[in-house]
């Protein structure tokens, strides 16, 4: 029975991370269409953030968070204002190539300015305690992660539903045109997107670093990856849809890493992707793609 | 039809030319790089088939190239060789070896069924999913190379292949290939595909069955990398996994990408200027002394230079440097 709640708070935690990785690529993608490789570069950008603090001998850990999420959400607006916005109102190949090969210029740019091999970070080992709740053995970070994404999703409905500007991106996604018509302004609703998208990479970002304690150039990949697939399976574009798939995603890879026999540990992504593909086939655009309906643009 | 052979014969006047001009004047390092480069093309060309014509981007033409290579290489290398690299295979896969030809129509083979399960999923999917399907197809690919390490020696080499091709073979086949894919894109599928690119509804309206052609295309893609792939393991008598991921995936996309891929001529023109110009970067990456002053060494440079090529296409030339225009459209009246 333990053993039963244990995995499932695993597989929260799992998912809670990709929930919040997913909504950032969800966001940008509902708004205009774009499927933003680059995300997990973001995430990059604050890893190498705490090694510069570490580096600046800055230890304090409120500081280290801070500057993090800052960070990314820097990068993240400064990427939209220069790679992505020639290809604002391209098709989505378009975009996708640019972001792909966005993310490849920075991956090398921190190989040849920083370092190809993964520095240490020792500074957000403090997050992770165990904690022992209601005679269950549970990481602090799963706990903090699951509750995070939880206040993310609660903060992001309330923003989207409640302010003009949030009301204005729902509307974007819809109908791009329209929003403009009324007295929008198109840079202010992208700046907005990208900003929430790399708040969502910055504390994805601390997640990851108190996880594995060190960073790479190549290190968001993975991720972000998963990210995508939860996409895909949620329905893309769909930010409810994103938030689904990142659970399902988590709780099939707990369910892969208790069922696989050890010797094909090295096998897990490969079994979850292969899951994952079946359900694809049974709906192809995925569990809650937004439906078309008549009049809207295709 | 017509024309389109007639730019097939121009593209393989400029391929033979180079090829002989490598063979007379080049030295093996040379033709080592010249055979590379020849071996992207047949890259390129499998991978405009279908994101040329579909124009859905797939990520997975690495993993397509290494089946077929690895699928060869274990086929062709004699027992002596497998019984000392391969100790416990499988499946009686290191007491057997056949010849070079039955060997490379193995591989075909099953890359073609390979692609075509994956196929069944891809074509089905929206632009967005399936490039992102493809690319978990390049990590399913991958991570099964690594793991199979008693099959597919995972990272370290698998060596003792014969060196059964030489350039001229190469520059035969990509001559073929060239004639296959510029085929391809003139024929009933071809139009098909394209005309469902353009526009899925009108497409789909005029009885276009789209995930029907998107197969068969995707297939013939397939089929294309798989020989890529034996080409690659049969002149460099060793391969390992990773030169069938990511770096490999970039350097072929950016090459597509720049001459436009909605055209052969297209794919042609990028494999040649990235393979080329790539060579100098790679020199000055190394940090070599030019006019008395040591340059460092500045590893990432050519991944940054891709990465700029990519994205600097995309903002100002979206549909690559050919556009919808094949080699003869430049010179023929139309």
């Amino acid at each position: 029975m333990e053993y039963i709640v244990q995995q499932v708070i695993n597989a929260l935690a799992f998912g809670a991370e990709y929930a919040l990785l997913a909504l950032g690529l969800a966001i940008v993608f509902s708004i205009m269409g774009l499927v933003n490789f680059a995300h997990g570069e973001i995430i990059a950008v604050g890893g190498y953030t705490m090694v510069a603090l570490g580096a600046l001998m800055i230890g304090n850990p409120y500081i280290v968070i801070a500057s993090a999420v800052v960070a990314a959400m820097f990068a993240s607006v400064m990427l939209e204002r220069f790679a992505f916005r020639p290809v604002r109102y391209a098709d989505p190949t378009t975009g996708l190539l640019t972001a792909f090969g966005v993310s490849m210029i920075l991956q090398n740019l921190f190989l040849l300015f920083v370092s190809p091999r993964p520095i240490a970070v020792t500074s957000l080992y403090f997050l992770d305690w165990p904690v022992n709740l209601f005679g269950v053995q549970v990481s602090s970070l799963q706990l903090f992660e699951t509750g995070a994404t939880a206040l993310v999703i609660v903060a992001l409905m309330l923003f989207l539903r409640r302010t003009t500007l949030g009301i204005a991106m729902r509307a974007a996604a819809l109908d791009f045109e329209m929003v403009r018509l009324v007295g929008i302004r198109a840079n202010r609703v992208f700046a907005v997107a990208f900003l929430v998208s790399g708040l969502l990479a910055g504390l994805a970002c601390i997640f990851i670093m108190a996880r594995r304690g060190s960073v790479d150039p190549h290190m968001g990949f993975n991720p972000v990856l998963k990210a995508f697939v939860a996409c895909v399976v949620g329905g893309f574009g769909s930010l409810p849809g994103a938030v689904l798939g990142g659970f399902i995603l988590g709780a099939v890879e707990v369910a892969m890493l208790v069922l696989l026999p050890q010797e094909y540990g090295g096998m897990k992504d490969a079994f979850v992707f292969g899951i994952i593909a079946l359900l694809l086939i049974w709906r192809p655009n995925g569990i809650l793609s937004p439906r078309i309906e008549k009049g809207d643009k295709v | 039809m017509t024309r389109g052979l007639y730019g097939v014969a121009l593209i393989s006047i400029v391929l033979i030319a180079i090829g002989v001009a490598t063979t007379y004047f080049g030295s093996r390092y040379h033709l080592r790089l010249v055979y590379g480069a020849y071996v992207n093309l047949l890259v390129v060309l499998g991978l405009q088939v279908f994101m040329g014509n579909a124009r859905i981007t797939n990520l997975s033409h690495s993993a397509f190239m290494g089946i077929g290579a690895y699928v060869a290489a274990i086929c062709v290398t004699p027992e002596t060789v497998k019984a000392i690299s391969l100790p416990q295979a499988p499946w009686g896969l290191n007491a057997f070896s056949l010849d070079p030809i039955s060997s490379a129509l193995i591989a075909i083979a099953i890359t073609a069924i390979i692609a075509a399960l994956i196929g069944l999923i891809i074509v089905r999917l929206t632009a967005i999913g399936a490039t992102i399907v493809s690319l978990a197809v390049l990590v399913i690919v991958h991570s099964v190379f690594l793991f199979r390490t008693d099959i597919f020696k995972g990272n370290q080499a698998f060596f003792g292949i014969p060196q059964v091709f030489s350039l001229t073979s190469i520059v035969i086949l990509s001559v073929a290939v060239v004639f296959i894919a510029r085929m391809f894109r003139e024929s009933k599928w071809g139009v098909q595909l394209r005309a469902s690119a353009d526009d899925e509804l009108g497409a789909q309206a005029s009885g276009v069955n789209i995930h029907q052609v998107r197969l068969i295309a995707w297939i013939l893609s397939g089929i294309l990398l798989s020989i890529a792939g034996i080409a690659y393991a049969f002149y460099l008598g060793t391969i390992s996994a990773r030169p069938f991921y990511f770096n490999h995936v970039f350097l072929t996309l950016a090459m597509l990408i720049l001459g436009g891929m909605r055209t052969v001529t297209g794919a042609v023109l990028g494999t040649l200027i990235i393979s080329f110009g790539l060579e100098s970067v790679r020199w000055i990456e190394t940090g070599p002394v030019v006019l008395g002053i040591d340059l460092p060494e500045v590893l990432g440079l050519s991944g940054v230079v891709l990465g700029a090529v990519i994205v600097l296409t995309m903002a100002f030339r979206p549909e690559g440097i050919m556009g919808d225009r094949e080699v003869e459209d430049l010179l023929l009246k139309p």
